[in-house]
């Protein structure tokens, strides 16, 4: 996998939709080996399983942050942690903007990092254009803070409108190729 | 508007002496419109029935009237043919009709000699309908990528979440809560692609509704 080990920059990882849990698991170790501290942004899987998921590839809970957008949705009870944020609805982008903004402020660690899984579950909810809008307010806010963002998405899942867009907000994009065994 | 007309009978168009001419019964009863213009003075000498209809102006006032600014949105000076040099042939242009409304057209510009003297003869046909048909298919292709985005790549990673769901469920680790949560996470998702699909069919059936018979359109509308 292509080292993400500049500073501060922003990525749109693309890989085919077989892979895409396969580049959630290898993205966040590629963070926690920086020693920079995960943002997960989920659309697609509740915090208990994240957890679950993480723990078995050896990612203590207590390394990562989490803003969880479908736990609400799938009528799950919303577990206190003052390490996860919960959204009702992965279309909920207003209290998605303020929980990302209130989260990275709460982050006391120096190097941060956000990672969104991803960008092809969110058009499930919201129009192209919306999302595109959306994530470029993402960006923004991303360079200001100074903070490392990692968009995963599936490839040739977006408008070549959007992706034009999204290639102009990050600073790379990266295919996705997953490491064979033995090789 | 400048309009300026010459003495009476001036602008009864250079063609119409020629009554007997084989040349004038084509020029008026041809399907396409046609306008001769001075290259010098940029005055309209004659206009045929079609150049009439398309340009919404009749003969009577088209005859005399400086082309540019008027059936021809370029500036004075800037004549794509006689002072840009430029050859016109077979190319998607815009003609202001009466009202001012852009019309489309496609146009060719060739030179002519009538009675020794050069003229430009501007043929066009108008192709506003199939503008008007070209931007709708346009936006139609543009909903159908929409959909196929919105659907069917979520519906690959959806797939891809009920085998991980079952690989969850295999292992004995999750808890059935966990699993519950997953499914419906997944049900509330292929939901909203459903109504996705559903907004799709209703805004093309919108859309086209012309060119849907009535029948079928209620039943995409859903009525």
């Amino acid at each position: 996998m292509t080292d993400i080990n500049e500073e501060n920059l922003l990525y749109l990882m693309l890989a085919p939709p077989e892979n895409i849990h396969a580049l959630n698991i290898a993205v966040v170790k590629k963070i926690l080996e920086r020693g920079c501290t995960p943002l997960i942004i989920t659309v697609n899987q509740p915090y208990k399983v994240l957890t679950k998921i993480y723990a078995k590839e050896g990612f203590d809970s207590t390394n990562f942050y989490v803003i969880d957008t479908v736990t609400q949705y799938s009528g799950g009870v919303c577990e206190e942690n003052p390490r996860v944020r919960y959204i009702n609805n992965p279309a909920n982008l207003t209290d998605l903007g303020i929980a990302i903004s209130e989260a990275l402020k709460q982050m006391p660690e120096k190097k941060k990092c956000i990672m969104f899984d991803s960008v092809s579950m969110l058009l499930i909810h919201i129009p192209s254009v919306t999302a595109s809008k959306f994530f470029h307010f993402v960006v923004n806010k991303l360079k200001l803070s100074e903070v490392s963002g990692i968009f995963l998405c599936v490839e040739k899942g977006l408008d070549p409108v959007i992706l034009s867009q999204m290639t102009s907000f990050v600073d790379k994009i990266v295919d996705f190729k997953p490491e064979v065994p033995g090789n | 508007m400048s309009c300026k007309n010459e003495a009476p009978g001036d602008n009864a168009g250079i063609l119409s002496e020629d009554h007997d001419s084989p040349f004038k019964a084509v020029f008026d009863r041809i399907q396409t419109g046609i306008i001769i213009i001075d290259p010098v003075t940029h005055k309209i000498a004659d206009a045929n029935p079609i150049a009439e209809k398309i340009l919404g102006f009749s003969k009577s006032e088209l005859i005399n009237r400086i082309c540019h600014g008027h059936v021809c949105p370029a500036k004075e000076g800037t004549c794509p043919v006689t002072d840009l040099g430029t050859s016109i042939v077979n190319e998607e242009r815009v003609f202001l009709n009466k009202t001012g409304e852009k019309v489309a057209i496609l146009k060719t510009v060739a030179t002519v000699m009538l009675n020794k003297k050069e003229y430009l003869v501007e043929s066009f046909v108008d192709v506003s309908d199939r503008k008007i048909a070209d931007d709708r298919k346009v936006a139609l292709i543009g909903f159908m990528n929409e959909s196929v985005l919105r659907i069917r790549r979520p519906l690959e990673l959806t797939k891809m979440n009920m085998q991980l769901i079952a690989d969850h469920v295999k292992t004995g680790e999750f808890e059935p809560e966990e699993i519950r949560m997953e499914l419906q996470i997944q049900a509330n998702n292929i939901t909203q692609m459903i109504k996705n699909l559903d907004d799709l069919v209703r805004m093309v059936a919108e859309e086209r509704g012309g060119e849907i018979p009535k029948e079928l359109r209620d039943f995409l509308l859903g009525k």
